[in-house]
């Protein structure tokens, strides 16, 4: 099969509340990206949008950002999840053989919508909805409670994932500033605010506002834009009952599929051993152990046991992960970015050492419902 | 640069949408009319859903609205809890001065779990598994309210 390579890309930087409008976000993204690698917007043949209806408060909620995200009188289309789904998509475009640059964004503004009631209404609406006890934070905590009891896992474990993502992030210098502790104790991240017991405000990746591009072309065009595209080589994504009280909340069997996709896909054989770096979505600190679990890189419940720091056997979100800045609809794409940065030497103060592939995971409902896992490795010429 | 904000606060995203529930959950609610919880069972897994489904995931299997019901006991085991003084409605969310537990409970004899609030109980006395049973509304309307929440069943209650 063809692959897909990942020429360029751009974050712009997370804030809780923007100086700026949804069309300034997603154009500095997308111009970012192309200017990043020297690319025009002519040379764009399809383009590839995650956005939601809901948080942007338009129905068809890329009718809007056709000019800004670069898809005037293009192929155009959206994705309704997070940005991961989205590249998934535009790589699917790059494959068929009549795409030579595919461009794929994802972004919102948080500040403008209340999140944790976008989950509520995602729930039953007859039977759930009516009742306001579900949305992401108690759902969430529902997850935490369900992994700790079922393998005896302490509540200081869960903290110590919060201890590392939130001193990762100080040196990220796209992290969220309000996400950077690096003096983060566990005690400090235990004390902090409950939201929903036992999850504490800094145990949970907040939502803010922000945007991502990233540009895919089919090999032939990659290696032509640059000597080095990071080639997707393996990709898989699963999805879990709708109901939460239908599902095992001790474990994630979507991103279990999705791994197990995704590795065959790319001939990996022994996760934890041919992987550098993972770079996952986790919505909550317990989220990191369990997906750390499903991707086959301990056994479950043993996710405590990992060294995930820079440095460690097994660096899980050097970037600071998901908890350095939720960016609903660019979360998971940030992650194929950081990533891409991993893999090119380009990450500056949050760089692991020799990195020739990287796992990058996106996900969308309540405790990761579905979960979208890549395979990213080093490319070039042979 | 200036920093203004326009703040719209009412009626911008807000419309009437109805839902139907549906063969299975209108019976599902009238038998909640009458105090009566109803699962359904798959008939290639035999497992049991509350609520009541038409099609089975796991079996891609359309369960017959005719049969297959099962009356369940107003009693059940509480397999999950989390408390939280964050109230999120559709509008967005507030403090609340009350932390009021809530919990997953699976009714016995089925297989899932609903989400529902635990009454009159700390979250200090709360352990999963416990044995809970539920608390009627005084009005009955064939409306997930219809339940008012678990109460806490105490040693060899039953």
């Amino acid at each position: 099969m063809n692959k897909v390579g990942i020429v360029g890309y751009y974050q712009v930087p997370p804030a809780l509340d923007h100086n700026m409008g949804r069309y300034e976000l997603i154009f500095q993204a997308v111009r970012g990206a192309l200017d990043n690698v020297g690319l025009k917007h002519k040379d764009v043949t399809s383009v590839v949008s995650a956005t939601n209806d809901y948080y942007d408060g338009r129905t068809i909620s890329n009718c809007f950002t056709v000019e800004a995200g670069g898809g005037y009188m293009k192929d155009e289309t959206k994705v309704e999840m997070d940005g991961a789904f989205a590249v998934h998509y535009g790589m699917l475009r790059a494959l068929t053989g009549h795409h030579k640059l595919v461009l794929v964004w994802g972004g919102s503004m948080s500040s403008c919508y209340p999140y944790s009631s976008s989950t509520l209404l995602s729930t039953d609406p007859t039977f759930e909805r009516p009742l306001e006890l579900i949305n992401d934070m108690t759902a969430g905590a529902f997850q935490m409670r369900a992994y700790m009891n079922h393998f005896n896992v302490s509540a200081e474990d869960i903290a110590q994932v919060a201890v590392k993502n939130r001193r990762n992030a100080t040196s990220n210098e796209l992290a969220l500033p309000e996400s950077q502790l690096p003096a983060a104790t566990t005690e400090m991240i235990l004390k902090a605010d409950v939201l929903s017991s036992p999850v504490t405000e800094l145990m949970y990746s907040h939502p803010c506002d922000g945007a991502a591009c990233i540009i895919l072309a089919p090999e032939q065009q990659a290696l032509k834009i640059r000597d080095d595209p990071v080639w997707i080589t393996g990709v898989g994504y699963s999805q879990e009952a709708y109901y939460l009280g239908d599902r095992d909340l001790t474990q994630s069997q979507s991103m279990k599929n999705a791994a197990q996709m995704a590795y065959k896909m790319a001939g990996v054989k022994d996760p934890k051993k041919e992987t550098d770096v993972a770079e996952v979505f986790e919505h909550f600190a317990h989220e990191e152990m369990i997906f750390s679990e499903a991707l086959g890189f301990c056994k479950p419940g043993e996710g405590a046991s990992l060294s995930t720091e820079i440095g460690g056997e097994l660096p899980i979100n050097p970037s600071g992960g998901a908890m350095s800045g939720n960016t609903p609809c660019a979360t998971g794409m940030i992650r194929l970015i950081e990533a891409a940065k991993q893999i090119h030497g380009d990450a500056s103060e949050h760089q692991v050492k020799d990195v020739h592939r990287v796992v990058a995971s996106g996900q969308i409902g309540l405790c990761a419902q579905n979960n979208i896992l890549f395979v990213l490795e080093r490319g070039g010429r042979k | 640069m200036t920093r203004k904000r326009i703040e719209i606060t009412t009626g911008f995203v807000q419309a009437d949408y109805n839902f139907w529930v549906g063969k299975y959950m209108d019976k599902f609610y009238d038998g909640l009319e009458s105090k009566q919880v109803l699962g359904n069972r798959c008939p290639t897994c035999n497992r049991v859903f509350v609520p009541p489904r038409k099609v089975c995931g796991n079996c891609f299997k359309t369960i017959d609205l005719s049969n297959n019901w099962v009356k369940l006991k107003d009693t059940g085991t509480l397999r999950n809890f989390t408390t939280t003084r964050i109230a999120v409605s559709e509008a967005g969310k507030k403090k609340t001065s009350e932390a009021i537990p809530i919990g997953m409970v699976q009714f016995d004899g089925s297989d899932t779990s609903v989400v529902y609030p635990l009454l009159d109980v700390q979250e200090k006395d709360l352990t999963i598994g416990l044995k809970v049973q539920v608390v009627w509304n005084d009005e009955l309307k064939g409306h997930p309210r219809d339940i008012k929440g678990f109460r806490m069943l105490k040693g060899g209650e039953r």
